[in-house]
């Protein structure tokens, strides 16, 4: 390569197409911004409602084919036979699975069926469930007492408005208590923990913030305590 | 070689008449096509610009405003107004904007039965819901873990669970979220003093004092602060009106921001949004100063834990447990095993 006599020169023309290219790549080039995050996730409707999750009536009512009718009103017609162990000929939508307790006659009141019945065959009032609750469930009720168990709604400070403390039945079923499973809200797709597979540069990379249950050693889960006989189907083969 | 080159460009760059030296109607065009393609290329490369909107571009009002410690009641005032108008430019509805002091006789402390909760993360979106934070990318000030029964391990904790139903059967769930520690790192580690710890024990943020170092992110043991990678973005029709300066204003990209305890609807007497939310009733919250309240009662009779007792940050977050397993539907340990759980 021999240089060149005087000063070096580029083609005006040369420096004009690398603008041009340049301008075009800029603004419109192959590289398109993509995002590194998630598209907007709106809160799910029924995640965010505040009702309990169960609406019982506190009376002692029955709709029946559009027609509501006091508990009374046909029991006092039909005598139940105490004691009563039988498939129900009503009342077939009630699943009784309340461990131990099979009698409708712990709860009801053989007497009088607008009213429950306490440990010394004195009636309660239909709308003050937790009282029935509390024969056999003392340390719940105490602490429900308390606010330890149980949903409260509306105010912390007294002074300034009420707070509704939820009764037994608004969570729980009495005929089937446990409470009841429910589906899971989605999964945070939050830049530091959320699933970072849907941006294809973060494929193949694995963030070392997120914990990979899978990439485990076995003996690392449950601070090696042994599993119980019942759950050895779910657990796997390498416990000690 | 480069004669050859030369030799041919020679007469086409030397028109017939006499030119003037260095300007010739061929340099001249090429030239100003260089200048053109120039001028083009920093147009396609300011383009973005384009997609500015007005707001993004900071008022001298806001420039001037002083930290929130430092305003006067008229400044303050002026603040407020301040992002009034500026909610209202941008989602189209008058926000009610307040900024409600601590109560005197308060210290606000956060109590959660991890044996009764179900890991629905319904909590966690009546926080999104209520504080106004992203939806894209995605805020959330609250964390469920899943964790295994009999450990209390958090490394080895789940929050991507996504089972049809919950709760499965061997795991509990533990949220994570800000603990408003009494010793809070977060405060001590910020160079410019934009989180500061209020005497109803929140720790807030003045977010228009933020400068987005990220250095209380990294201080939190409970990895409870968020950061703003990205413009928040915010349906309009899901903006929460019910705002205050330190809790869920509207924020900015390149902003930390965190749990409030609702500061908004708590310091008025309300509930947070997560314990009103909570479908068990796992969450309790009210003021430890009161001996009536739940959450005296809780701390003196239940079996109250810290989450890492041992970083000493005192937080005003206690996890407790009851008696006995909350669901008793399922598979129990033999009598051999030992008593009750």
């Amino acid at each position: 390569m021999t240089e060149l006599p005087g000063k070096p020169t580029l083609n005006p023309l040369i420096i004009a197409a690398v603008f041009a290219a340049l301008a075009v790549l800029l603004a419109a080039g192959p590289w398109r911004y993509q995002k590194p995050y998630n598209e907007l996730v709106r809160p799910p409707a029924w995640a965010t409602d505040i009702s309990p999750v169960r609406r019982p009536i506190l009376r002692p009512e029955i709709r029946i084919a559009g027609f509501t009718y006091r508990c009374s009103e046909c029991h006092s017609l039909f005598p139940s036979p105490p004691e009563t162990v039988r498939t129900l000929t009503q009342h077939t939508d009630v699943v009784l699975k309340h461990g131990i307790n099979t009698r409708c006659f712990n709860c009801h009141n053989l007497t009088n069926r607008d009213t429950f019945v306490d440990d010394w065959g004195r009636e309660i009032p239909y709308d003050q469930p937790q009282l029935v609750c509390a024969k056999c469930h003392g340390p719940v009720y105490r602490d429900w007492l308390h606010g330890s168990h149980g949903r409260v709604n509306g105010y912390w400070d007294a002074t300034r408005g009420p707070a509704q403390r939820r009764k037994c039945v608004e969570c729980h079923d009495p005929h089937q208590p446990p409470f009841p499973p429910m589906r899971p809200a989605p999964p945070p797709q939050t830049l530091r923990m959320g699933d970072q597979s849907f941006s294809p540069e973060h494929q193949g990379v694995t963030d070392p913030l997120r914990v990979y249950r899978h990439a485990l050693p076995e003996g690392d889960k449950a601070g090696g305590l042994k599993p119980e006989p019942e759950m050895q189907d779910t657990a796997e083969e390498g416990w000690p | 070689m480069s004669g050859s080159a030369k030799a041919p460009r020679d007469p086409t760059s030397t028109p017939q008449g006499e030119p003037p030296p260095g300007l010739t109607r061929r340099g001249f065009l090429g030239k100003g096509a260089a200048v053109v393609a120039g001028a083009a290329a920093v147009a396609a490369a300011v383009s973005p610009l384009r997609r500015l909107a007005p707001g993004d571009v900071p008022s001298i009002e806001k420039l001037l405003q002083k930290h929130y410690k430092e305003m006067t009641p008229a400044e303050r005032q002026a603040a407020l107004d301040c992002i009034a108008r500026a909610v209202e430019a941008r989602y189209r509805l008058r926000p009610n904007v307040q900024d409600p002091p601590p109560l005197d006789g308060v210290e606000f402390v956060y109590a959660l039965n991890i044996s009764r909760c179900i890991g629905c993360r319904k909590c966690v979106y009546a926080c999104v819901k209520e504080n106004n934070q992203s939806r894209s990318p995605q805020i959330q000030y609250i964390r469920v873990l899943k964790m295994d029964k009999g450990s209390i391990d958090v490394e080895t904790s789940d929050h991507h669970y996504y089972p049809p139903v919950v709760p499965e059967h061997e795991n509990y769930y533990m949220p994570v979220q800000c603990h408003q520690c009494k010793k809070p790192p977060c405060v001590k580690v910020c160079p410019v003093e934009a989180t500061w710890q209020e005497p109803d024990g929140i720790t807030v943020i003045d977010y228009d004092w933020c400068i987005g170092c990220r250095y209380c992110e990294a201080a939190c043991p409970y990895w409870a602060r968020r950061f703003n990678f990205a413009e928040p973005s915010l349906p309009a029709d899901e903006v929460n009106p019910d705002m205050s300066y330190l809790s869920n204003r509207p924020r900015t990209k390149g902003v930390m921001e965190k749990c409030t305890f609702c500061l908004h609807r708590t310091r008025r007497g309300q509930l947070p949004a997560c314990v009103e939310v909570c479908p068990t009733g796992s969450r309790k919250f009210g003021n430890v100063l009161d001996p009536e309240s739940d959450v005296s009662y809780i701390l003196r009779q239940k079996r109250v834990f810290i989450l890492k007792e041992d970083v000493g940050t005192l937080p005003r977050f206690f996890y407790y447990f009851d008696e006995r397993g909350s669901r008793y539907h399922e598979p129990m340990a033999p009598a051999e095993q030992g008593g009750e759980k």
